[in-house]
């Protein structure tokens, strides 16, 4: 179990090194002379992280961009040099990222709470760090002439099945008092769904998406609005990163989770400051939609980032948290996301024992500490 | 060699007429003036250079490539004394060619069958009238059935073209355009891709069809078989016809004023030794008519008068 | 030597053992990834399978339908409307373009064009131009394997020997009966082998479609069950789709050799 902790020792690799170069022993004797005399030349452990477009997912592509971290194999910026591991960036679309994620194809992977329920039972997860929270980056849209959410009952919603927007609308429709037996929630790929409603084909008449396709929406067609969005269930649909407890386990993995968590902060960090705060958000929107910068304003708003290490301390460490995946793991179990329910777990290894899905607070700690 | 006298065709019925037919493609002249009186029951060979034009000569006839210049009269004996023009292709013309004469989704029987039913029943008649119909088919297989038997197909009827061999396929190709009793048959190299035995018993089926003709004249009847065959073969052109044309692009034509080669004519036209199917074939007999082919039809120098060798029609009105 | 022939029992038994191979290979694939992790459902064993497919087959207890049959229903009809539109329109259009020329002149530069356009890149074209509905599945497949098939027949109409068209006019046809009763019956055997070629397309295009837009059918469910990496639901998915692909062929194979008993396909 404190497997974890155990310090990562360098005598595993010296075998394999020593039975390749024992065909050339004087190699082998300038290998050993190298290795003995400066450690550092070993190569950092490199571990991968899948993510893709999102506005607090892009911070790494954008780390990369702004040389804080390489995202090539075998190349390493100052982030990776101080915790002394490899992060290695694999861009990919949202639903590849989780099916490579639970596919064991990458270590960690950006992705909410709710998805990361899923590939938790077949590969026990950590999340080490909440990256935000949709506060309106998830949204209804229907017509101006829909004012009331009943009067979409028996009609067609359009989103994706089994994602946060079906959580979102489910939601939203008992903070209302509805039942959503009385709905018809109906897949649509929400980029496909955004496009329609946009054409004003026959039909499409309600849609609930993600960011850049509200705003997108919102932007193109001037008579529909916003029935309802996620504001009003804050916290609750959590973007993060989750990485395999396997992975942790290896020799560099905590170092690689602390890492990628620094890097996080370094990029909210511009996002901060006035001076670098214009230029980090275009490089953003960059790497999310194209957006230009006063889209990404709004996004940044509606997508609320957890900016720093205290915000995510408040969030993995408060009381509310436990009462909303609870609520989050209810709504899996219902709609046959998951076949059974995961075990989920707060703190270390240690408190929480062996679980499908904890939530570690141990690395923003170490990062918040090592400043 | 029969003496040509009571049993040849008469005289007076002609079934084609080529009355200064020119033809060509673009700006390059291929046949010129050619004039052409073919009599009914008669068995003409055409010779002539590769690039003479006489598969353009044939189309002209089977009306697919109408000619330029002049016309083609068919007559029949619903044309009346003038005749038909021909400008388009019409049942009253069959042909052979090479290869490709088969329909390859049809066996044997059908193939031959096929005219018929084009001819006797349309598309509507076919699937409307089911029932008439499965009654006039069932007759039209059994003429076709005996049209095999007379080529000596009766084996084969229900074999598709690729399960035949060359020869075959030629037999069939003959029933199939005879079965239309066409007032004329053209061939198109038809005996080209077989091999020396199989042409010799398919040269030996058109000489019995020649006797049929005769044996109709004979009895006074219409002869029922007129025919044009196309062949590089000069041996097979004498034995099979009794009647040679030769088209030629190397005649005289400066003499005759023209500045540009006006294309091919009619520089030969004489009649040739019928042969029988009871005789041995002895092409010894010919040598010399074959010389003389050689020299004014094939030679390109020196070029030829185009009168002097076309004298079918003065020896048969001299005689 | 290169080709040298091998008797009939050395080809089937190679044939059968390598498709054993594949299966004793999946076997230990499937295994070794249970000894490392007994719930993982990336890789499952077949006992896993055997459920997965048990779960596509019995009444769903949400949905209260069985999954393989909403989703064979829905995806079938799309598939075979739009490869019958398809399929007859390219059939009479190949026919028009082979027999005459103008028509040809015509239609020949845009669908040699199209023919190079594959439809899932032109997905959102199609959401535009048809909405979402049932027909976008319809259109997507018809006109995805329009262009292809009528260049095709056109192609094949073409190589009708000039002798046998001028043999048919002497023979008495009529230009109609040229085109249905020679022409056609000419054809058909290649217009069959472009048929059968284009089942595959066609299939493409549906799935691809069904992943973005599909709330039923057999790439929406693959899309989602992968999504929720449940290999167990998905890979049976795909060998129906295999079967599927596969007797369609072999059903169109031997229509060829019913219809067309003369045909011999060029090897």
């Amino acid at each position: 179990m404190n497997l974890a902790f155990t310090p990562p020792t360098r005598t595993t690799p010296i075998p394999m090194k020593s039975n390749r170069f024992a065909l050339a022993p004087a190699a082998w004797l300038l290998g050993a002379a190298l290795m003995t005399c400066a450690p550092s030349a070993l190569p950092a452990p490199a571990f991968s992280l899948a993510w893709s477009e999102y506005p607090s997912w892009s911070a790494f592509g954008v780390a990369h961009v702004f040389k804080l971290i390489d995202g090539r194999e075998g190349q390493t910026g100052p982030v990776e040099d101080k915790w002394g591991v490899d992060i290695v960036l694999k861009e990919a679309e949202y639903d590849p990222c989780l099916t490579m994620y639970g596919s064991g194809q990458c270590d960690a992977v950006c992705m909410t709470t709710l998805d990361a329920l899923n590939p938790a039972l077949g590969r026990p997860s950590v999340v080490i760090v909440p990256t935000s929270t949709s506060a309106g980056a998830d949204a209804l849209i229907v017509p101006k002439t829909i004012t009331n959410i009943k009067q979409l009952r028996g009609r067609k919603v359009y989103g994706l099945a089994k994602s946060v927007s079906e959580y979102c609308f489910n939601r939203n429709l008992e903070l209302l008092g509805e039942r959503p037996e009385d709905y018809k929630y109906s897949n649509m790929d929400p980029g496909a769904a955004a496009v329609a409603l946009q054409q004003k084909q026959r039909e499409i008449e309600a849609i609930i998406v993600w960011n850049p396709f509200v705003l997108e929406t919102l932007n193109k067609r001037k008579d529909v609005h916003v029935l309802f969005d996620s504001t009003t269930i804050p916290n609750e649909i959590i973007d993060s990163v989750v990485m395999a407890q396997a992975s942790l386990d290896k020799p560099g993995g905590r170092q690689f989770a602390c890492a990628v968590v620094d890097a996080f902060y370094q990029i909210n960090q511009r996002l901060a400051e006035p001076a670098t705060r214009d230029d980090t958000l275009i490089a953003l929107g960059e790497k999310f939609s194209h957006l230009d910068l006063a889209s990404m304003k709004k996004v940044v708003e509606q997508t609320r980032f957890y900016a720093t290490p205290k915000a995510a301390l408040d969030l993995f460490t408060g009381a509310e948290l436990k009462a909303v995946t609870g609520r989050v793991v209810d709504f899996c179990v219902k709609q046959e996301i998951v076949s059974s329910a995961p075990k989920i777990g707060y703190g270390s290894q240690a408190e929480a024992g062996a679980v499908a899905l904890r939530f570690d607070p141990a690395f923003i700690r170490a990062v918040a500490e090592k400043k | 060699m029969n003496p040509e006298g009571d049993a040849s065709p008469a005289a007076g019925d002609i079934a084609l007429e080529s009355r200064g037919v020119g033809h060509g493609f673009g700006a390059k002249a291929v046949l010129f003036d050619v004039n052409l009186k073919l009599r009914r029951g008669q068995f003409l060979s055409l010779v002539g250079p590769s690039g003479c034009g006489k598969s353009t000569f044939l189309r002209a006839i089977v009306g697919t490539h109408p000619p330029r210049a002049g016309e083609l009269r068919l007559f029949s004996a619903e044309s009346g004394d003038e005749g038909k023009v021909i400008d388009a292709p019409g049942r009253d013309r069959g042909i052979v060619y090479q290869q490709y004469s088969l329909f390859p989704f049809l066996t044997a029987r059908e193939n031959v069958a096929i005219g018929p039913m084009l001819d006797q029943t349309s598309l509507a008649f076919r699937c409307l009238r089911r029932l008439r119909w499965r009654q006039l088919r069932r007759e039209q297989w059994r003429a076709a059935g005996d049209m095999l038997e007379k080529v000596k197909l009766a084996d084969a009827m229900n074999l598709y073209p690729h399960e035949m061999s060359g020869g075959m396929r030629q037999r069939v190709a003959l029933a199939q355009a005879m079965i239309m009793k066409p007032e004329i048959i053209l061939l198109d190299e038809p005996f080209g891709a077989l091999d020396e035995a199989t042409r010799e018993d398919l040269q030996y089926m058109l000489l019995s069809l020649y006797e049929e003709n005769q044996k109709a004249v004979r009895q006074g009847n219409r002869p029922p078989y007129t025919l044009i065959i196309v062949t590089h073969e000069l041996n097979e052109a004498i034995y099979v016809g009794d009647r040679l044309v030769g088209l030629s692009q190397f005649w005289d034509w400066r003499k005759e004023g023209h500045a540009a080669a006006p294309g091919a004519t009619v520089v030969y036209d004489k009649p040739t030794p019928v042969f029988d199917t009871k005789t041995a074939r002895n092409f010894e007999r010919f040598t010399a008519q074959r010389e003389e082919i050689r020299r004014v039809v094939f030679e390109p120098a020196p070029p030829c008068d185009r009168h002097q060798h076309v004298v079918y029609w003065r020896e048969q009105t001299a005689r | 030597m290169i080709r040298r022939p091998i008797k009939s029992s050395t080809a089937a038994f190679l044939g059968v053992l390598s498709v054993l191979l594949l299966l004793g290979g999946y076997t230990f694939l499937a295994h070794r990834q249970y000894q490392r992790n007994p719930d993982d459902t990336t890789i499952p064993r077949w006992s896993q399978l055997h459920k997965g497919l048990q779960s596509a087959i019995e009444v769903n207890r949400r949905s209260e339908d069985r999954w393989l049959v909403v989703d064979a229903v829905a995806s079938g009809q799309r598939l075979f409307l739009g490869l019958a539109g398809g399929v007859a329109a390219s059939l009479l259009l190949g026919l028009a373009m082979g027999c005459f020329t103008p028509i040809e002149a015509f239609l020949h530069p845009p669908l040699s064009l199209l023919a190079k356009v594959p439809p899932t890149a032109a997905l959102a074209v199609f959401f535009v131009l048809v909405g979402t509905g049932n027909n976008m599945y319809v259109a997507m497949i018809a006109f995805g394997v329009l262009p292809t098939m009528t260049l095709t027949v056109n192609l094949a109409v073409k190589e009708f020997p000039d002798e046998l068209l001028y043999k048919a006019y002497t023979l008495g046809a009529s230009h109609m009966e040229v085109v249905w009763t020679i022409i056609f019956r000419q054809v058909l055997p290649r217009f069959i082998d472009a048929f059968r070629l284009s089942i595959g397309p066609a299939m493409v295009y549906l799935i691809a479609a069904e992943m973005v837009v599909g709330d039923v059918g057999f790439g929406y469910r693959i899309r989602l069950q992968s999504k929720l990496l449940n290999m167990s639901v998905v890979y049976p998915y795909l060998a129906i789709l295999a079967a599927f692909g596969f007797g369609m062929d072999s059903l169109l194979r031997l229509l060829q050799r019913k219809l067309c008993p003369w045909y011999e396909p060029r090897r």
